[in-house]
């Protein structure tokens, strides 16, 4: 068990790396510090404040955006009986009394959830095979998952669509939950895992306690695999709950069988901002508050899976911990 | 493999240890066979569940689409088909939009690619060069767009594009545009708005990523340069850029993968500005148009077959020559 305490001498290192640079930075108060400061400064404004005027919007009134009041980034005009209003819009689109906001969230989450499930179920036990275990295409296995890693995947959605329609499912959620349980970073992160966390010794001194190899995944592998299927989940939830093309090519043609990602488009779609025809013809009007509302609350589920992985996260970066 | 160091666990034939009888030998070869049978099979046993995702995800779509490729596009004179041989890829390529597509994604990447580079390092750098609190706040608000992933980032952008209302409402009255049409339609500004809507989203998670890459820089480097009187640019420049170009490569290669493959961005603001845009900007927007507008499968499979080729080029670059995955391949 001891094993999995290396983990905290990596922060030591960061935490004696900043004590060594420390005092040095802080005794120059040279132009190349003010400069670096104010540059990197700047920079975080201009990512921040659109997505602050952008928040504001979700809690302003159409009729003030539209005559340009609010004072700064609209600050002025947030008020939470705008939201309650907006949400009846965003709530309120659909046949009849409307609800296909909340129907399109419930899809995302089980499309999200079930692939997620099978992203960690097929990724800790590949990955720990791939790590630690010696068998013939070892190499072909690993190399064909670092390649289908690297390659964005919509580049295979026409041939998933083909696949799919060619059995007569499109339209239907579970083959999207299906192909994205295939999700290859996930067995690239638990084979780093493995290969830092576990050792060769280990497993060696597993089988000569006895244990079978199916024995020795669950009663030594699995115990210490915590921090892989954490992020595994977490990184195949994001990229589910985000993926648009994927669901775009599989389930346009059911309108209730949509998730957010493309619902968002259709209500965008249905605004009179950008579609007055098509506007003109409903009862619920989404203007940009509503729209920023819809957005807005699209994105909870990342932003609770995000604080629940986050210590997960913080402790060190896998190379490459990013996928396109 | 001996026991002992945590080597890579490849290298399957290994020799006998030497020194013990002949007999012993050939009964712990067997025993060893067996024992290495029973890995064979545990590994396969563990590996399956990920084996069967990746035929459904990845390898039977891939021939599926070479076999589709193949066929003829069903037309009401035949609507059986049959096996057409190359002609969906001569209809691909004689399109008039094929060329058209690539050369759009092009200019887009002239803009981005070199705008994305210079951020990710110089930023990396400068939140590597700002330690303890201030430098890891900093990577945290440069990260936050990034969480605005895909269709979010778009409808944040259309708040900043449309200069009814827009924030930057300044800089497009400046330019003259005064309807979102005219700021997402008006010659020349596609490749620079979505440059920036790829910056927007990209640039957090591969500071990142490249800040991983400086961290592993070892103290004792950095120690010695400042010894011999480098000042944070000397470092920067010659000490702490050399050593993350494989990152850098890295970071290069995946964002020009993903450039190729811009769909949801140019469709969306093709649908914001009333269709003022090409219906088809993009290589992978045309792909679908074929499958969905025009129902010819052979050609919509023939596309992505083509999409495939250079992502799987671009792919193969950056698993063999990125330098980053030789250290547990090699």
């Amino acid at each position: 068990m001891s094993l999995v305490k290396a983990k905290p001498q990596k922060r030591a290192k960061t935490a004696h790396q900043e004590a060594l640079a420390g005092p040095v930075g802080s005794n120059q108060m040279s132009v190349g510090r003010v400069a670096r400061v104010a540059t990197m400064l700047f920079v975080a404004a201009i990512f921040i404040v659109p997505i602050i005027g952008f928040v504001a919007m979700a809690f302003r009134d159409q009729d003030e955006v539209a005559a340009g009041e609010g004072g700064v980034l609209g600050l002025g005009g947030v008020s939470w009986d705008n939201v309650v209003y907006s949400w009846s819009q965003v709530n309120g689109f659909g046949p009849g009394e409307g609800g296909l906001f909340l129907q399109w969230v419930g899809n995302s989450l089980f499309v999200a959830v079930i692939g997620a499930i099978l992203a960690v179920v097929a990724a800790i036990p590949a990955g720990y095979a791939l790590a630690r275990l010696r068998f013939r295409f070892r190499r072909t296995v690993l190399f064909v998952t670092l390649l289908a890693m690297v390659m964005p995947n919509t580049v295979l959605v026409i041939p998933l669509f083909l696949e799919v329609n060619a059995i007569g499912a499109s339209g239907e959620l579970w083959p999207v939950a299906v192909i994205m349980g295939f999700f290859p970073f996930g067995v690239y992160l638990a084979y780093i895992h493995f290969m830092t966390t576990m050792p060769q010794e280990l497993v060696e001194a597993a089988r000569i306690d006895g244990l079978s190899e199916i024995g020795i995944f669950f009663q030594v592998a699995t115990p210490i695999s915590k921090q892989a299927v954490a992020l595994v989940t977490f990184f195949a939830f994001v990229a589910n709950w985000t993926n648009y093309f994927l669901p775009l090519a599989l389930l346009s043609s059911v309108q209730g069988n949509k998730t957010i990602s493309i619902g968002l488009q259709e209500l965008i779609g249905a605004s009179p901002l950008f579609n007055p025809t098509v506007a003109a013809g409903l009862n619920v009007k989404l203007y940009m508050p509503q729209l920023a509302l819809a957005t807005f609350l699209s994105m909870i589920p990342l932003l609770i899976v995000f604080i629940g992985a986050q210590r997960f996260l913080m402790r060190g970066q896998t190379v490459g911990a990013v996928k396109g | 493999m001996s026991q002992g160091t945590i080597a890579p666990p490849h290298a399957e034939a290994q020799p006998e240890p030497p020194g013990r009888g002949l007999r012993t030998k050939r009964q712990s070869a067997a025993g060893r066979r067996k024992l290495h049978q029973r890995e064979v099979r545990g590994a396969w046993t563990l590996l399956s569940p990920y084996m069967v995702l990746l035929l459904i995800g990845g390898i039977i779509p891939i021939f599926y689409a070479v076999y589709t490729a193949l066929q003829r596009p069903a037309t009401p004179v035949q609507p059986e088909g049959g096996f057409g041989g190359i002609s969906s890829f001569v209809t691909v390529f004689s399109d008039f939009r094929f060329w058209q597509t690539f050369g759009n994604i092009f200019s887009v990447l002239i803009v981005w690619l070199p705008i994305m580079m210079l951020g990710i390092v110089g930023l990396a750098l400068l939140v590597h060069a700002s330690p303890g609190r201030f430098g890891n706040t900093m990577r945290f608000l440069y990260y936050i767009p990034g969480a605005l992933a895909g269709i979010a980032n778009l409808v944040l952008w259309v708040y900043l594009l449309n200069p009814a209302q827009s924030p930057i409402a300044g800089l497009w009255n400046v330019m003259g545009l005064d309807t979102i049409k005219a700021v997402v339609a008006t010659d020349g500004n596609l490749p620079f708005i979505l440059a920036g809507m790829l910056f927007f989203q990209g640039i957090g998670t591969w500071i990142v990523v490249v800040n991983g890459g400086l961290n592993g820089i070892p103290d004792e480097v950095l120690e010695a340069a400042s010894i011999d009187g480098a000042n944070a640019w000397h470092t920067a420049w010659h000490v702490k850029l050399p050593i993350i170009r494989p990152w850098i490569g890295y970071a290069a290669l995946m964002n020009l993968a993903y450039g190729f493959q811009l769909f949801l961005e140019p469709q969306l603001l093709d649908q914001v500005s009333s269709n003022a845009l090409p219906d088809q900007t993009t290589p992978t927007q045309l792909g679908y148009a074929f499958a969905f507008s025009n129902y010819n499968f052979p050609a919509a499979a023939a596309m992505s077959l083509i999409l495939l080729v250079i992502t799987l080029g671009i792919g193969l670059l950056i698993v063999f020559r990125s330098g980053l995955f030789g250290e547990e391949e090699k």
